[in-house]
């Protein structure tokens, strides 16, 4: 810590020599000199509070005045609030007897990283994007397999997603792969006629750091897409950005 | 053998009850004060443990009956003669001087409703029973009765220099009980491996239990014996997880480490290579490093946790999802392959955090790191990702301290609510609950085999918890100031720590005993390691200095028989001077972390102040 800068006892103004004097009494010889104006701004807020509270609590007993006793009120009233002290030993012994009687729980062999279940994580995505363009029909199935057909297609790849698939359609099978955990986003996709392509979009990555989304290229015959082990993703290639649309309905759920 | 005492007048008068009268209770104590002053010298030693515990249970009755004015003139005329080593609980005990100010405090509530224990020889205890049952106002041997715990034993009485190594905690000595359960401080054995470059062709032993492998080369540091240590606890006692191929990798690599390592003794001393953090100011407070010493953490007082890689090979993360599903998954290198190159740096930095980190730990495969914060919880982050996993909520309060155990998966926190959990990475809520302490835990470690969890608390005792059953196993008291480190030696059967007071304080675990001493430091030891074959104990302090003491010498030719663990008889050399082996001073950087890398070399991180 930096050495004791005080303010000389003949500049200072006495609340400031009291602080002082206080911190002394209780053997701390070492601190910034900002600490007692911090000391002295916490001892005129409490007070006020306090007081405050109290003059409240004398009135509603239709008092004239303010007594010890709304003070006291108001002290523990306060003291229940802010500054709440760790439970007591009793509880903490009790407590600890019940967790530990139960044995300790066997380790499941080759299960990956172990994580408890997504929603004690902070895994998933906290964010979704806002939608570009207009939103073009999409399917109310929740499960959804996107077809090369003239007009648009939606899909809305979930966990996990099979789709069967046939002459002019595509299939994504998703594997959800841990740490991460997916959160289904449905996304619209508008495939221009002309184009006997399909793209269909496919989650972010849940991972902070990737918020791209990366649509799929397929050819015109079936195209069976596999993702990877780490998320689910469908093979991309970028082949004309500009005409791919996306856009999650507003009533999108996560998983 | 001796008998504990029970007193005579039962437990029926609850702790808030008041003895006679609060304007008399100056003259009971002075009353005690004249007698022990005036017993023979043999007994005085031990009968003035008294004065403490009955000096603060007195006061504190009567604050807790209210009556101020009396609390206040019996603390201004009987405080000044305690014990050195309690100024700093008198200088709180002043500051309470009404009911309500008690309220608040856990530490000095838990320290009323508890029984001060005390070790007296008998001939001392019948000395004190008698006096204090003769006189016809026998209200002080009802405090005593009430407050305190007196733990006889037969036996010569204890001189004031044992005496004094062994009191200074809240909660008095430990009971001979406490400390009589058996502890299980043998390692764990480790599995055998090829050692793939070595040429020789050593049949190796083949470990009981193990499939033979092809030719097992023998570990350097692993026993011969085919019988199982019977100090070890069983491979089972608790789950651990398997060893997976990336941790035999590793294990291999520790041997192939281990033969080249540097043997080290009085005549061979460690080299030293500090790391200082620059511009810290005076935000660094948590250090660790990874055990292959690749990586270094910081946490920091802004909340941050910033993440250095100590060699060459920069820190990456994995690649985002779309291009991990482009590589060629059956190449060998995949592992690299899956690695970002576009994020290669030598700093990440890991926010989430709301408060500052007080403690770090790596796991032992290095894929998690594991902070702690004043804001209550412990937060899980991927290495590979450098990303949050899980935040584990449960203290709510800040916590002190945590760390890995040695075989991953579970870990340890230790926090201001006094208790210390343990968890395991899948679960959401801690697994164990280790309730017990006086005040804060500030410091937790694991035993090198994982079924015991040591905690040091500003209660000033040290406690070994069993992880089975949450029992705690052993109590160490003697230091004088709150603990801030802790470490066992590599073989598992002794224990070292330090605290405030400067002093490092060496435990035999087997018998829970203390064994020895080593004063030198000037300030409150923060870092304690044992070279990686338990030759050489480095203490680093805030005195700026790291400090190295020999540890063979410090525990050979050891008094723990049973009468010394009976009678708590400890006969401690004065030999600190002899077994330091060096003091390495800093320029102005308290050391923070010490760390023997897997050939010895000792690494230190300390943050530079500048005064």
């Amino acid at each position: 810590m930096e050495p004791a800068k005080m303010a000389s006892p003949k500049s200072a103004p006495k609340d400031a020599q009291v602080m002082a004097q206080i911190l002394k009494d209780m053997g701390i010889t070492e601190y910034e000199p900002r600490v007692i104006n911090q000391m002295l701004e916490f001892a005129y807020r409490y007070v006020t509070t306090i007081l405050e509270d109290a003059k409240i609590y004398s009135s509603h007993a239709k008092k004239s005045s303010v007594d010890a006793d709304d003070v006291r009120l108001a002290i523990q009233c306060r003291t229940d609030q802010s500054f709440t002290s760790p439970p007591p030993r009793d509880f903490l012994l009790d407590i600890a007897r019940q967790k530990n009687q139960t044995p300790l729980p066997l380790i499941k062999p080759y299960s990956g990283p172990r994580l408890p279940p997504d929603r004690y994580c902070l895994t998933a995505p906290n964010y979704r994007l806002k939608s570009l363009q207009k939103k073009v029909s999409s399917s109310a199935g929740r499960i959804t397999v996107p077809r090369l057909s003239v007009g648009a297609v939606s899909s809305r790849p979930s966990t996990p997603t099979l789709g069967t698939p046939s002459a002019q359609t595509v299939s994504v099978s998703a594997k959800v792969g841990t740490p991460v955990s997916l959160s289904g986003q449905r996304f619209t996709v508008q495939i221009p006629s002309s184009q006997a392509t399909v793209k269909s979009a496919t989650p972010t990555t849940p991972t902070v750091q990737n918020v791209l989304i990366n649509p799929s290229l397929i050819g015109p015959k079936n195209i069976l897409i596999t993702t990877n082990m780490v998320s689910s993703q469908t093979t991309a290639s970028e082949s004309n950005p500009l005409k791919r649309k996306h856009e999650d309905d507003d009533d999108y759920d996560n998983l | 053998v001796a008998v504990e005492d029970q007193p005579d007048v039962s437990a029926v008068l609850s702790a808030y009850n008041q003895q006679g009268d609060p304007t008399l209770y100056e003259e009971y104590y002075s009353g005690l004060k004249h007698f022990i002053e005036c017993s023979l010298d043999c007994h005085r030693a031990e009968l003035s443990q008294l004065f403490y515990p009955l000096f603060v249970h007195m006061y504190l009755e009567l604050v807790y009956n209210q009556h101020e004015s009396e609390a206040k003139s019996f603390f201004e005329r009987f405080h000044g003669d305690q014990e050195c080593y309690y100024q700093d609980d008198l200088r709180v005990l002043s500051s309470l001087t009404k009911k309500e100010h008690m309220k608040g405090n856990e530490t000095m509530l838990d320290f009323r409703t508890s029984k001060f224990v005390l070790r007296i020889s008998r001939d001392s205890y019948q000395l004190l029973k008698r006096h204090l049952q003769e006189k016809q106002n026998n209200q002080i041997w009802n405090i005593v009765q009430e407050h305190l715990y007196i733990d006889i034993f037969d036996g010569m009485p204890r001189s004031k220099q044992q005496i004094d190594a062994m009191v200074g905690s809240l909660a008095g000595e430990a009971k001979r009980e406490a400390n009589k359960a058996k502890v299980f401080f043998g390692l764990l054995k480790e599995p055998e491996f090829d050692v793939p470059l070595d040429d020789e062709d050593e049949e190796g032993e083949n470990e009981e239990g193990k499939p033979k492998k092809k030719k097992p080369k023998k570990d350097s540091v692993g026993s011969k014996s085919k019988k199982q240590d019977p100090n070890a606890p069983p491979q089972n006692r608790i789950p651990l997880p398997e060893l997976k191929d990336s941790d035999k990798l590793d294990r291999v690599m520790n041997m192939k480490e281990a033969a080249r390592r540097v043997r080290l003794g009085p005549e061979c001393l460690p080299s030293i290579c500090f790391y200082t953090f620059l511009n810290a100011y005076q935000g660094l407070t948590a250090v660790d490093i990874t055990d292959d010493s690749s990586m270094i953490v910081g946490g920091f007082a802004d909340s941050t946790v910033r993440v250095w890689s100590v060699t060459p090979k920069k820190l990456r993360s994995v690649k985002t999802a779309a291009d991990l599903s482009l590589i060629d998954k059956e190449s060998d290198d995949v592992l690299e392959r899956i690695m970002d190159e576009k994020t290669a740096s030598e700093l990440k930095i890991l926010y989430g955090h709301s408060g500052p980190v007080y403690g770090t730990s790596f796991s032992p495969d290095r894929n998690y790191l594991l902070s702690c914060s004043e804001d209550g919880t412990v937060r899980l982050w991927s290495l590979q990702t450098f990303t949050c996993l899980v935040g584990y909520k449960g203290h709510n309060y800040p916590v002190w301290d945590t760390q890995f155990s040695p075989y991953g998966y579970y870990f340890v926190s230790g926090g201001h609510d006094r208790v210390a959990r343990l968890w395991a990475t899948d679960h959401y809520q801690p697994l164990r609950i280790f309730a017990g302490h006086l005040a804060d835990v500030t410091c937790t470690r694991f035993h090198p085999n994982s079924n015991y969890i040591a905690t040091g608390s500003a209660d000033r005792t040290i406690r070994l918890w069993d992880v089975l059953n949450g029992n705690c196993v052993r109590i160490f008291t003697g230091h004088k100031g709150p603990i801030h480190s802790l470490a066992f030696s590599p073989n598992g059967r002794f224990l070292a720590t330090g605290a405030t007071d400067g002093r490092v304080l060496l435990w035999d675990i087997g018998h829970g005993l203390m064994v020895g001493e080593l004063k030198g430091h000037t300030d409150t030891i923060y870092a304690l390691r044992f070279s990686r074959d338990g030759e050489i104990l480095a203490s680093g302090s805030m005195d700026n200095t790291v400090r190295l003491w020999d540890a063979v010498k410090a525990f050979e030719d050891l008094e723990t028989d049973d009468f010394t663990t009976a009678t708590g008889h400890i006969n401690l050399p004065e030999n600190s001077q002899d077994l330091l082996l060096g003091t390495y001073m800093t320029k102005s950087t308290p050391v923070v972390h010490l760390h023997f890398t897997r050939r010895n070399l000792l690494l230190a991180a300390g943050a530079y102040s500048s005064q």
